[in-house]
């Protein structure tokens, strides 16, 4: 979401930090850098920092540009950072994507601090995967380090890192949606109260939770009074401190079991040739119609989302069961994939635009759209367990991207019979004929495909 | 009785920042940072000592082996 001044729009999430901001010009996306900032900037740029980041695939790159600044009274200069293919959020990760997200926050602070800089924030939304890696994508995230001063994103890190990581690892994985109520976070004291109380003999949680939160509400009224002596964090306590984050965060696990969808591939009734026939079909209709961003919405692990991203696109592969997202991506890690970004999603709830005047946090669909979106074995949910009719199902994928890959599971399909077996079947358009006419109305359908084996179809549609 | 960190409160100030730290969020780090660093002190002291036997301690840029 943006705001437009004179002739570029400014990004409203970016309006917090005085030291620069986002905005687009012509398409570009660029980065005005202030006054304010150019003594950090600078350190940044000649201490090696940036250069060392960059290659460690911990930092973002940019260019110095010669557009103009957005605002001319503030501006130092103005970059324009490499761009990320699709913006996700820490409500929309795994567990491991959290996790990777909050190591490689404390492995950019341990390098900053080795080079006279520490980060001035540790928000989990200035972290995206590019290629695969949790990278930092606000370069103004640095300041001179001061020594004795303590770290300032200290509170913010336990809040966006630390806590959820906690509780999805030690109360439950789908707390994780508590970032999606609290924008800065999930509160010390709330964390506090729904982690188990063993988790108070567990140290680095005892103090950077427990402890951290008690702290928080005796103090929070108390006024700072200015330095007066020389006590404060010496490098080596910060250094200590950072450690013991990185060793607490580490020690956090949470292994997918018994979920929906975890073992879904076993237990169905696919044959291995009607897999694989639609595998070919996703492959060779993805290679025909070259999108750039492949959505597939119920990826599961991620299966056709790899026979799709063969084509070289950028393929978002969305599910609902966090197990499936978390194999999704120890797959794209053990194989370095780097056009792969499996995300959260409950399609039937979708993420929504989140923050001040709604314009922080992106909706689901204002990311869009893609250029081919993928519905392999989801319309019976959506249609059947969702009660959504098929006629506003086709305007939904219709709106999401102008190439739609879709099957249709029948009635008489294992799958959708055991969706029907404790429910009165109220779906008389629920049919072969019913669906096409449904999404006729939105798409042209070019191709119609039998599934071998089974007694499913599967489309290739153009919008309309 | 004084709480430790009151008078830790008393002599500390806030650095200037755009991000709110927290009173509290600063005391309770400056006390498990204080904690921690002795740790790592002692542990900077005992390779010292381990190297004037011979003894090599482990890399200490292990967060850089990530490298590519």
């Amino acid at each position: 979401m943006s705001l437009t001044i004179n002739n570029h729009q400014q990004l409203s999430a970016s309006f917090r930090d005085p030291s620069g901001f986002l905005f687009t010009r012509g398409g570009l996306l660029l980065r005005q850098v202030n006054q304010a900032y150019a003594e950090d900037y600078a350190l940044l740029m000649e201490s090696g920092l940036y250069e060392k980041l960059v290659k460690a695939n911990l930092l973002i790159s940019h260019v110095e540009s010669d557009q103009p600044p957005a605002l001319k009274d503030a501006a130092f200069k103005v970059i324009q950072p490499e761009r990320v293919p699709l913006i996700s959020y820490p409500y929309e990760w795994s567990f491991s994507q959290l996790k990777d997200a909050a190591l490689a926050t404390l492995s950019i602070q341990k390098r900053a601090l080795k080079l006279g800089m520490s980060l001035k924030d540790a928000s989990a939304y200035n972290i995206q995967f590019v290629r695969g890696k949790a990278k930092l994508i606000d370069t103004l995230s640095f300041e001179i380090y001061k020594e004795g001063e303590p770290w300032v994103a200290y509170k913010q890190f336990c809040q966006h890192f630390l806590a959820p990581l906690a509780l999805m690892s030690k109360s439950d994985i789908r707390l994780n949606q508590l970032l999606r109520v609290y924008i800065d976070g999930v509160p010390l004291d709330l964390a506090s109260r729904l982690l188990p109380w063993q988790t108070k003999i567990n140290f680095g949680l005892l103090t950077h939770i427990h402890i951290h939160a008690g702290a928080q509400k005796r103090y929070s009224d108390k006024e700072i009074a200015p330095r007066k002596s020389g006590l404060g964090v010496s490098k080596q306590a910060m250094a200590g401190l950072i450690e013991s984050l990185e060793n607490t965060v580490k020690k956090l696990i949470w292994k997918p079991k018994g979920t929906e969808w975890g073992d879904y591939y076993e237990d169905n009734n696919y044959s291995d040739s009607a897999f694989e026939h639609k595998k070919q079909l996703v492959r060779a209709w993805s290679e025909e119609k070259k999108p750039v961003m492949i959505w597939d919405l119920g990826g599961n692990t991620g299966v056709f989302s790899r026979q799709a991203a063969a084509s070289g696109a950028f393929t978002v592969s969305f599910d609902i069961d966090p197990a499936a997202v978390e194999q999704n991506y120890y797959k794209v890690k053990s194989t370095k994939e780097q056009n792969i970004l499996p995300l959260l999603l409950d399609l039937t709830n979708p993420s929504p635009a989140l923050g001040w005047d709604h314009s922080e946090r992106d909706s689901f669909g204002a990311r869009g759209p893609a250029d081919m979106t993928l519905a392999l074995a989801v319309i019976h949910h959506l249609a059947i367990s969702n009660n959504v009719p098929l006629s506003q199902n086709a305007e939904f994928f219709a709106g999401v991207s102008k190439w739609l890959v879709i099957e249709f599971v029948p009635k008489s399909d294992s799958q959708v019979k055991r969706l029907l077996a404790s429910r009165e079947d109220i779906f008389p358009d629920y049919t072969k004929d019913g669906f096409e006419r449904a999404f006729s109305e939105k798409f042209k359908i070019h191709k119609i495909e039998a599934v071998r084996e089974s007694e499913r179809h599967l489309y290739l549609m153009e919008r309309k | 009785m004084m709480h430790v960190t009151d008078v830790l409160l008393s002599v500390l100030g806030a650095p200037p920042a755009y991000l709110d730290p927290g009173s509290g969020s600063i005391l309770i780090q400056l006390l498990i940072a204080a904690l921690l660093g002795i740790g790592i002190a002692a542990r900077s002291y005992w390779s010292t000592i381990k190297g004037w036997f011979g003894i090599k301690s482990k890399a200490e840029d292990e967060d850089e082996s990530d490298d590519k």
